[in-house]
């Protein structure tokens, strides 16, 4: 059999220099999961919208061995970019991106369930006038849904490769690789008739885009539609604005067609919709009408507006009650591992300040949080299986609702469900937002999150809470359920106070494509919490033990004269100092100068909290676990023979977690994003005020009601 | 199959589950009606509306998509007959 015209041509290994790809298409249509099977890297893959927010750089390797590089782009279905994350496509298409060179050929890749939508966005990348080679991704899914679509018929009408491919099964990776390889990949045949109304139109704004904003004619021609389509030229102009004289041929053909009662913008659309429309009708046939698909059914159930939220309660519910029972025995190996290893270095060394500092400071400390890596894997699995078959934009749709009546849609809720793991990728998904005052108040709400780093401090404080081993896991669970609960409750509150006094606006309008449900890819929820567990391991044999070796040393030191109590020793020391310092600040909340010194540690990461506690109440290092370290709190005594860790103070400390902002990295995320630190500290402050106050309410309201 | 427009336009959202129509007019904000045309559901769109009363989900070109009632109501459609059933 002849292999086709774009497999058999030179290849690119004639040419020096490595060719440079974009990958570009709709949201959640297979671009990540080819960009690793292209790449060999092992970039997040989720089965929801908004998964890569960022461009991600990775070299691909041709037929012939020569490295190709190629950059996965944030998906988007117009050049006309509404949100931070679609203008980085835009951007790097257009050669506006001073950190990256506007790439030598683009890899469009569209999802073949719906290919007239998904041309729209190749439609507007032709017009750009260069390479491009189009990938027909999840034909087997096409297939099953009664299309039959003509490659052979499209790539002659297009006159570039077009290459049918089914990513998550590594299949058409070999004739796509044998297409890039390519030296001399053909410019389209783009034939599409700009309404005649508009064409003048285009014709001079491209003519002053060349001359007054020198751009490459072709590219002239693509920004001059983009400016009509979409008329907040600012947003399509990017960073750079237009000319004088550009900025007037646009604003004069506007008022005139505006006082003719032209809908310029739609037409453009419209025409070009017609010219897609009549593409598709030559390569696409509807072979068999097919009957409600599997996703049809699950969506019956799932989206109900009753059974929805059974559904949603029911996965939360297993979510935790999963983090209490699967993860005991794990948990047990590490803290016999532990123990086991604290106990040699103690048996093999003589007794002194060295051998505290390794078993109570180093060992002690990490170990403390090592302990809760079952857990955290756990949840990572379980939000990895959510990402994965496609429940996440099924959850965003059932709080839509919820979020609208607070002044927010369901878009920002794929943010907030993020944020479970971790407020960090919660935050850059926000990206996704449209209204930069919608995206600033869920960047706002989102650490509010309970993320699983809070995850330890809930466990140790919930097994001081209710201790023994006949306590029902439900009412741990219970207990554990509810603080999620109320952090969720806490940034919808605030969402919907930001959205009526600092940042006002009104609700945004809720337009999100649902994929279909998809078996979850087990190998990428497994490399997924693979690389979390390493993220979380590394911050235990970094951060953590620099922290935990630290405060031993400001807990042992200066020294306490001979003979003094464990107690006079730490209360002398520099850390005792500092948290003496805070103690009056804390004492109202029912928080003594020790739990002082955990909550300013925490400040770096707030699973620092646990291995604090581990150093300052000395608990026996032998075999540091939760139960040892909770029978060292619960009996703990304030100076006047008190119990220091009453039921009412284990949770108001959870409450305090709940609310108080103690990551700098989200801080230092959330700057970032906001370029700047007004927002980061207004931030800061508001949570930990929050913290605080709810704190005060709880504790006095406890004791006085007797608690 | 007959695909005539069988009433005047309505919107979206008053649409009922397992309906079908096509949109004849956009009438939210410029920004709104751009989007909603780039992502297929412009004017001449055939779409079928699923479920939802306050949120909404429709079909459209064999791609679901979840609309707030607020948006859908923004999206005229003129009602027509369902395309029918083709035998295996």
């Amino acid at each position: 059999m002849a292999l086709p015209a774009h497999i058999t041509a030179t290849a690119a290994g004639a040419t020096s220099r490595q060719p440079v790809y974009a990958l570009v298409g709709n949201p959640n249509c297979g671009k990540s999961t080819l960009f690793n099977a292209l790449t060999g890297l092992k970039q997040k893959i989720g089965n929801y919208p908004g998964v890569t927010v960022e461009k991600k750089v990775g070299t691909a390797y041709s037929q012939h061995g020569q490295p190709i590089t190629v950059i996965d782009l944030p998906g988007t279905y117009s050049l006309a970019a509404r949100s931070p994350d679609e203008a980085v496509t835009r951007d790097v298409l257009l050669g506006r991106r001073a950190d990256t060179a506007q790439p030598d050929r683009i890899l469009c890749i569209v999802d073949a369930t719906n290919l007239e939508r998904n041309l729209y966005l190749v439609h507007q990348i032709l017009d750009l006038g260069r390479p491009v080679i189009l990938v027909l991704n999840m034909m087997d899914l096409a297939a099953r849904s009664g299309l039959e679509i003509n490659v052979d018929q499209l790539e002659k009408l297009l006159g570039i490769p077009v290459i049918a491919c089914e990513a998550i099964h590594q299949r058409g990776l070999i004739e796509l690789k044998l297409a890039m390889s390519r030296a001399d990949l053909p410019l389209a045949r783009h034939a599409w008739t700009v309404p005649a109304a508009i064409a003048p139109a285009v014709s001079e704004i491209a003519a002053a885009l060349v001359e007054g904003d020198r751009k490459s004619p072709l590219v002239a021609r693509a920004e001059a539609l983009l400016l009509l389509t979409d008329q907040d030229s600012v947003r399509v102009a990017g960073s750079t604005p237009l000319s004088p004289r550009t900025t007037e041929i646009l604003r004069a053909w506007q008022s005139r067609w505006t006082q003719e009662g032209t809908d310029w913008a739609g037409t453009l659309v419209s025409s070009r919709y017609d010219a897609i429309g009549a593409l598709a009708a030559e390569v696409v046939q509807l072979r068999t009408e097919v009957g409600p698909s599997t996703s049809d059914k699950i969506d019956a159930i799932v989206t109900h507006a009753l059974w929805g939220w059974v559904v949603l309660g029911a996965v939360m519910t297993l979510l935790f009650f999963s983090i209490f029972t699967l993860a005991e025995s794990p948990m047990n190996w590490i803290d016999g591992h532990v123990a086991a290893l604290s106990d040699t270095i103690k048996s093999a060394m003589p007794p002194g300040d060295l051998r505290d500092l390794i078993t109570d400071g180093a060992i002690g400390g990490v170990g403390g949080v090592l302990i809760f890596l079952p857990q955290i894997l756990i949840l990572f699995f379980f939000i990895g299986l959510l990402e994965s078959t496609g429940y996440m934009a099924r959850a965003a749709f059932i709080m839509d609702r919820l979020m609208s009546r607070v002044g927010l849609n369901g878009k920002s809720f794929i943010p907030m469900l993020s944020s479970y793991a971790c407020a960090i990728p919660g935050i850059m998904a926000t990206r996704t937002i449209e209204d930069p005052k919608d995206r600033l108040v869920t960047i706002l709400v989102a650490p509010l999150m309970s993320c699983s780093a809070r995850l330890p401090v809930y466990l140790l404080m919930i097994a001081a809470l209710v201790p023994g081993e006949r306590v029902p896991v439900f009412t741990k669970v219970g207990i554990m359920l509810f603080m999620y609960a109320l952090g969720t409750a806490g940034a919808f509150f605030f969402a919907w106070l930001f959205k009526r006094t600092l940042l006002k606006g009104e609700p945004p309008l809720m337009i999100m494509e649902l994929p279909p449900y998809r078996l979850p890819g087990f190998k990428d929820v497994a490399l997924h919490m693979l690389e979390r567990a390493w993220i979380f391991v590394r911050r235990a044999g970094t951060v953590i033990l620099g922290i935990s070796i630290i405060l031993w040393f400001l807990s042992a030191y200066p020294k306490a004269p001979e003979g003094s109590t464990p107690t006079a020793q730490l209360a002398q020391s520099f850390a005792g100092r500092a948290g003496h310092a805070i103690e009056p600040l804390i004492k109202p909340i029912g928080f003594d100068w020790q739990i002082g010194i955990g909550l300013i540690s925490s400040f770096a990461a707030r699973e620092v909290f646990v291995s604090t506690m581990g150093v300052v109440f000395n608990a026996e290092s032998a075999d540091e676990n939760t139960a040892p370290l909770r029978t060292a709190l619960l009996s703990a005594k304030w100076p006047d023979g008190r119990t220091l860790f009453t039921p009412l103070v284990c949770f108001t400390l959870m409450i305090f977690y709940v609310f108080a902002m103690q990551c700098m990295s989200t801080i230092a995320v959330v700057k970032r994003e906001t370029n700047g630190w007004k927002w980061p500290i207004f931030q800061t402050l508001y949570m930990t005020g929050t913290a605080w106050i709810l704190s005060f309410m709880v504790y006095q309201g406890g004791r006085a009601l007797g608690f | 199959m007959n695909r005539e427009p069988t009433t005047a336009p309505t919107p979206l959202c008053q649409l009922h589950a397992g309906a079908a129509g096509r949109v004849c007019g956009l009438t939210g904000d410029t920004h709104f009606c751009q989007r909603v045309r780039e992502m297929g559901l412009g004017e001449s769109a055939c779409v079928t509306k699923i479920s939802g009363t306050t949120t909404i989900i429709c079909q459209v070109s064999g791609t679901r998509i979840a609309l707030s009632h607020a948006a859908a109501s923004h999206i005229l459609v003129e009602k027509i007959t369902p395309p029918a059933p083709v035998a295996g």
